[in-house]
């Protein structure tokens, strides 16, 4: 069998022929199919991930909003917390889905961080336990609960997507500190609103970016 | 130019699909038999036989890991790998530039 340059080398194992044309249409494809398949989707994580961060922090802030004097969420507001971390594990289970038959460093990264995250978690429980213990405010420990999650997701992000000079989101992890730093003095019930906002939308701008990058 | 150029351990359909694939793993990822053979479409028999003329070429390394039941086979690529598949890539745009197609806009860097 020959090809249209006429040689025999371009014939296959299976017996068919490949020109240049056939060649980078099988590029294409295959790179296509094993990037969709093997790396994450990170126009729809951000995308998820800033309607839930709207979603709950939002439904906390209307739980607390207007309180004289603050005494923090109610049920609704633990019921927000809840959904948060639900749909977290659920994003989780949907990333580990999808790298299957994958293995090796970016497998431990990403296991490390989520294991960072959880113990990021519990060290955010134990210390609210400690405030309240020591006789802090419900207004002081509003503020702890709205800042301290913001400020340890931000860190983690900054520091393994610097790493992985993923540059979109280590500017996010980057702004999450700062709204961390400087949103509590928006006080106790105000906070929920600006975490709801300000990394809610950071989510949403950081899939714009991401799906204008993967269009580029 | 002529396609003689082009690397003939990779220029076979199922072998450009399979060094396509690994290639977007990043350093120090393998993959699973069954992962890539899923991906290629290949049969394991035609994915074997690929994977050697490859492994002979130390363009991929094969692992199996376990025994039995639990037995996974790990495909990684080498850097000879990636950097025949960089040149490989480099010639297929360069005679898909002197012949005038369009086709070397989509393919991966």
């Amino acid at each position: 069998m020959q090809d249209s340059t006429g040689t025999d080398r371009d014939v296959n194992d299976q017996g068919l022929t490949m020109d240049a044309a056939a060649a980078a249409s099988i590029m294409a494809e295959a790179s296509d199919r094993a990037r969709r398949r093997l790396q994450p989707n990170l126009r729809a994580f951000y995308a998820v991930r800033g309607a839930i961060w709207i979603l709950g922090y939002g439904l906390i802030w209307l739980a607390v909003r207007g309180q004289h004097p603050f005494h923090g969420p109610n049920a609704g507001g633990y019921a927000a917390v809840v959904l948060i971390s639900a749909a977290a594990v659920g994003l989780t289970a949907g990333q580990v889905q999808a790298e299957t038959g994958l293995r090796g460093r970016s497998v431990l990264r990403r296991w490390a961080y989520m294991l960072s995250v959880l113990a990021g978690f519990c060290a955010i429980f134990a210390l609210e336990g400690a405030l309240v213990h020591a006789g802090a405010s419900p207004s002081v420990v509003g503020i702890f609960e709205a800042s301290a999650p913001i400020l340890v997701l931000g860190l983690l992000c900054l520091v393994r997507f610097s790493a992985e000079r993923n540059w979109v989101a280590a500017g996010l992890g980057l702004w999450m500190v700062l709204v961390a730093a400087v949103g509590g003095y928006a006080g106790p019930a105000t906070v929920w609103a600006v975490g709801a906002v300000a990394v809610g939308l950071a989510f949403l701008l950081a899939a714009a970016v991401e799906a204008r990058v993967r269009r580029a | 130019m002529s396609d003689d150029e082009l690397n003939p351990v990779i220029h076979t359909p199922a072998r450009l699909r399979i060094m396509v694939t690994l290639a977007t793993l990043r350093d120090g990822d393998d993959l699973s038999f069954t992962g890539l053979q899923d991906l290629t479409g290949l049969t394991p028999g035609n994915l074997i036989t690929h994977l050697r003329k490859l492994e002979d070429a130390e363009y991929v390394t094969t692992n199996k890991n376990g025994s039995g039941v639990t037995a996974r086979t790990a495909v990684a690529i080498t850097q000879e790998g990636r950097s025949a598949l960089r040149e490989y890539s480099t010639v297929l745009r360069e005679l898909l530039d002197s012949a005038g197609m369009s086709q070397n806009e989509n393919l991966p860097a």
